[in-house]
């Protein structure tokens, strides 16, 4: 797999091996965390300055308020270069959307994935086991189950409460939070 | 005071210059960022009030409704979540009681040295300016009543950066950011509706608890983890020590815990052994708004940091925690 992951960066290989790629990066952590060490490998040797750590959840912000991107049936019916370029297009969508979260990963409850269309079901999954997902250093992982019983034990002891009252506490008793935080 | 000073002006140049220093600096009090600070802390504990307040972080927003009544025999202070669960959280002198009726269980928590909740002391609100630049901004109407902006401004990236809305005649806090240190909102909480006065003993009661519910007691006594083998000074600057006890979390499970404040923000070390029976837990860094929470293992132990401060901050605290084997 990870020959073709390389085919894919490079931008070689059939597009069955594409679309095998695709897939797996959308499935497979140990795929994105390979997908993330032959970029990393690749900036080092180019000496591409790394990208900010912002810049991952900014991109991955904008996706997820950009429309939808639906590809109009008459796409598909056209001549087959055509059809070439929108899955061409489609699997770039896709992989924009994979670098936004293998660069930053889930963030906890604030960042949902992308909502991207695709163009055919052939082409990349792009809903996959986001919060597999192995980021760059530290992990980002969703809140702990027990987040509730920590916030509440820690604000007790937090001035915020002395200037601001009870308010603080909302943050400890958001069980959905939590809930949601975890899929 | 023209007239004391026309009178100092005719009888003495010297009396004058005192009289118009002292009249300066009198103005230069009250529009002093620290008075203000004092009176905002004042206000929360003095008044009894009823509003409803939105929090947000990131894309989610929260409404909840906050009573608060203070009396001859101690204050009460409730918050119901009227959005999802209708959670309420009790706050009484002593002691933190939070309604989840979902499970049908009520957690309470309370200081170990029932010395009731944190004080901001003289000492401490002048403390704030070591870490932090505070300073008034523009006057801004929030809810209806016209607020004097107060603004604290990090001295360095270890910690948020606050931008507080206080009413103009009461001090009441309306409104509360959060920023980082690109002056980027992290958090909010602000009233869209409040009331100063007029709160019965009634408004502040739980609505929904029945006496079948779970009670979960939170059992706290102070402890000095050094002696355990345990490591845990402080390594940002600014924050100190504040409190060092070991408790009963969950109802089961028995933590120590570490709170660091820079009297502003704090941040806790939760240290637990971790048993062959807990499902694996997961190592790294989780954000809620302000609050970061950085897991990692140390000798066999979950060691847990929650803090309202930058995920770097949260994370050179739980890479400072050691153990020593002997001691």
């Amino acid at each position: 797999m990870n020959i073709k992951i390389s085919a894919l960066i490079d931008g070689e290989g059939s597009q069955r091996e594409f679309d095998e790629a695709l897939a797996a990066l959308a499935r497979d952590p140990q795929a994105c965390e390979c997908w993330r060490i032959y970029h990393l490998i690749g900036d080092a040797m180019h000496g591409h300055d790394l990208l900010s750590r912002e810049f991952g959840v900014q991109l991955s912000e904008r996706l997820s308020r950009e429309p939808a991107v639906l590809a109009p049936r008459a796409i598909r019916s056209r001549r087959e270069r055509n059809r070439w370029v929108a899955l061409s297009a489609a699997a770039s969508m896709a992989a924009v959307a994979l670098v936004g979260w293998l660069a930053y990963g889930p963030r906890g409850t604030t960042l949902s994935p992308a909502p991207l269309a695709v163009v055919s079901p052939k082409v990349a999954p792009a809903q996959g086991p986001v919060a597999d997902a192995k980021p760059d250093v530290p992990a980002r992982i969703p809140l702990p189950s027990a987040a509730n019983d920590y916030l509440l034990a820690h604000q007790i002891y937090s001035p915020r409460v002395t200037l601001q009252g009870l308010a603080p506490y909302i943050r400890t008793v958001s069980d959905e939070v939590v809930e949601k935080g975890g899929r | 005071m023209s007239r004391r000073i026309a009178r100092a002006l005719l009888t003495h140049s010297f009396g004058a210059m005192l009289v118009a220093a002292a009249a300066l600096a009198h103005a230069q009090n009250s529009s002093d960022p620290i008075e203000w600070l004092r009176r905002i802390y004042q206000a929360t504990h003095n008044l009894s009030y009823v509003g409803i307040f939105v929090y947000q972080q990131g894309e989610q927003s929260e409404t909840s409704r906050i009573t608060r009544l203070t009396g001859t025999h101690g204050n009460i202070e409730k918050l119901e979540a009227l959005d999802g669960e209708p959670r309420e959280i009790l706050r009484t002198n002593d002691a933190v009681r939070c309604y989840l009726p979902k499970s049908q269980t009520v957690k309470v928590d309370r200081r170990f040295d029932h010395r009731g909740f944190p004080t901001l002391l003289q000492g401490e609100i002048d403390g704030l300016t070591q870490n932090y630049t505070v300073a008034l901004g523009d006057s801004e109407r929030i809810a209806g009543y016209s607020c004097q902006v107060v603004v604290l401004t990090p001295k360095d990236n270890l910690r948020y950066g606050y931008r507080l809305w206080a009413d103009a005649d009461s001090g009441m806090l309306l409104k509360a950011l959060t920023f980082d240190d690109k002056g980027r909102a992290v958090e909010q909480f602000a009233f869209t509706q409040l009331t100063i006065g007029k709160v019965t003993p009634a408004e502040v009661k739980p609505q929904r608890t029945t006496a079948a519910w779970h009670v979960e007691d939170a059992e706290v006594a102070p402890v000095n983890l050094e002696r355990e083998g345990w490591s845990v000074e402080s390594v940002l600057p600014g924050f100190r020590k504040v409190v060092e006890v070991r408790r009963t979390l969950h109802s089961s499970r028995t933590v120590e815990q570490v709170v660091y404040s820079d009297g502003l923000a704090a941040v806790s070390v939760f240290i637990e052994p971790l048993s062959a029976e807990d499902k694996p837990a997961r190592f790294g860094l989780a954000n809620l708004g302000a609050t970061n929470i950085y897991t990692r293992e140390v000798a066999n132990h979950l060691v847990t940091v929650v803090g309202e401060a930058p995920a770097a901050s949260v994370q050179r605290i739980a890479d400072a925690v050691n153990y020593r084997q002997s001691h």
